[in-house]
């Protein structure tokens, strides 16, 4: 399959909103069992915010002084910090409400879109989505604002496809694979 | 959305402002005529954030104009010292800032901007000098005011 070149003119450098991270989950509606989708992109007065791969990787070097590297694993996740307690974030709200309830299992219940805005066309951007991932909160206070630093770890359960606009209510498309 | 009209419109609200003359960066020197001066706002305190928000600052100043008497502050009863009594019409201008403020009430700059915070950057007036050229003579007395906001409108999402 051939790789997807970015959608930038010679040169230009990609603005870093084109990077994106959406969190998804299930919330109840009602007192059944049924649930509605909800999703929030990440990313509101966070300043600095990247993808940590953290690889692991093992390297040895033969008699002749060759090195080999391995990468064995990679773990990637993302702080977001400040995260800070804004209203209207829905994601605050689910998280402040497993912390006051110290339900940390329901932690793990998220799953996660990345989606490179600078790969693909209008309509048809590049994303991942990972399933299962984690998303914990590291600490709650600050100065002025309150502060609820989260640190997403990323399942690595990856389906690739595309999105189809950069808001919050997108259409996720699997990739065919033949 | 045009910021300058917003905070025109926003002082006409204040009662002090109300009662005089207001202009907008060019006025003549008289008694109680008072201008809002603009300020070039420097990008380099800009904040980007990752979603292409930007954290962004809008300053002006007030500037009043105020007659001076040259009479010295004495201890009676009932007396009143034009000067001081001047100086309290200024302050009530920041007074008034200071209450919106609080309150979070704030200029409307349109939906695409958040206004976060407004505050005076002094506590009391600033007094920039007097001019003796004129009749009466008059005092400058002068407020900053800063308004910081968040600018969505090139946010992708």
């Amino acid at each position: 399959m051939a790789v997807n070149q970015f959608n930038l003119p010679e040169h230009r450098r990609a603005e870093r909103k084109l990077l994106i991270t959406v969190a998804e989950w299930k919330e109840p509606t009602g007192t059944g069992t049924a649930t509605t989708t909800v999703r929030e992109i990440l990313g509101r007065r966070t300043e600095d915010s990247s993808i940590e791969y953290n690889p692991d990787v093992a390297t040895s070097t033969d008699i002749l002084g060759i090195n080999y590297t391995d990468v064995n694993k990679t773990q990637p996740s993302q702080t977001f910090d400040p995260y800070l307690i804004l209203g209207g974030s829905k994601l605050g709200a689910k998280l402040n409400d497993i912390r006051r309830r110290n339900a940390i299992a329901e932690l793990d219940q998220f799953d996660m879109y990345i989606i490179t805005a600078y790969v693909g066309s209008t309509g048809l951007y590049e994303a991942e989505k990972h399933t299962g991932c984690t998303i914990q909160y590291t600490s709650l206070g600050g100065d002025s604002n309150v502060n609820m630093p989260i640190t997403v770890n990323f399942s690595n359960k990856i389906t690739n496809g595309t999105v189809d606009k950069l808001t919050d209510d997108f259409v996720f498309t699997p990739d065919v694979t033949v | 959305m045009d910021k300058n009209k917003a905070v025109i419109d926003f002082l006409n609200e204040c009662p002090e402002i109300q009662s005089h003359p207001l202009y907008f960066n060019f006025s003549q020197a008289k008694d109680n005529n008072k201008q809002i001066v603009t300020t070039g706002n420097d990008k380099a305190i800009n904040k980007p954030y990752i979603d292409g928000s930007v954290l962004k600052q809008f300053t002006f100043t007030i500037i009043d104009y105020k007659s001076i008497a040259y009479r010295a502050v004495v201890k009676q009863p009932g007396y009143t010292d034009e000067n001081v009594e001047d100086m309290a019409e200024v302050q009530n201008i920041i007074d008034w800032v200071e209450e919106k403020a609080y309150n979070r009430v704030y200029p409307n700059f349109g939906s695409d901007c958040f206004i976060e915070n407004m505050e005076v950057l002094t506590d009391n007036p600033n007094l920039n000098g007097t001019d003796t050229t004129v009749t009466p003579a008059l005092a400058k007395y002068s407020l900053s005011i800063q308004i910081t906001y968040v600018d969505y409108s090139k946010a992708l999402y």
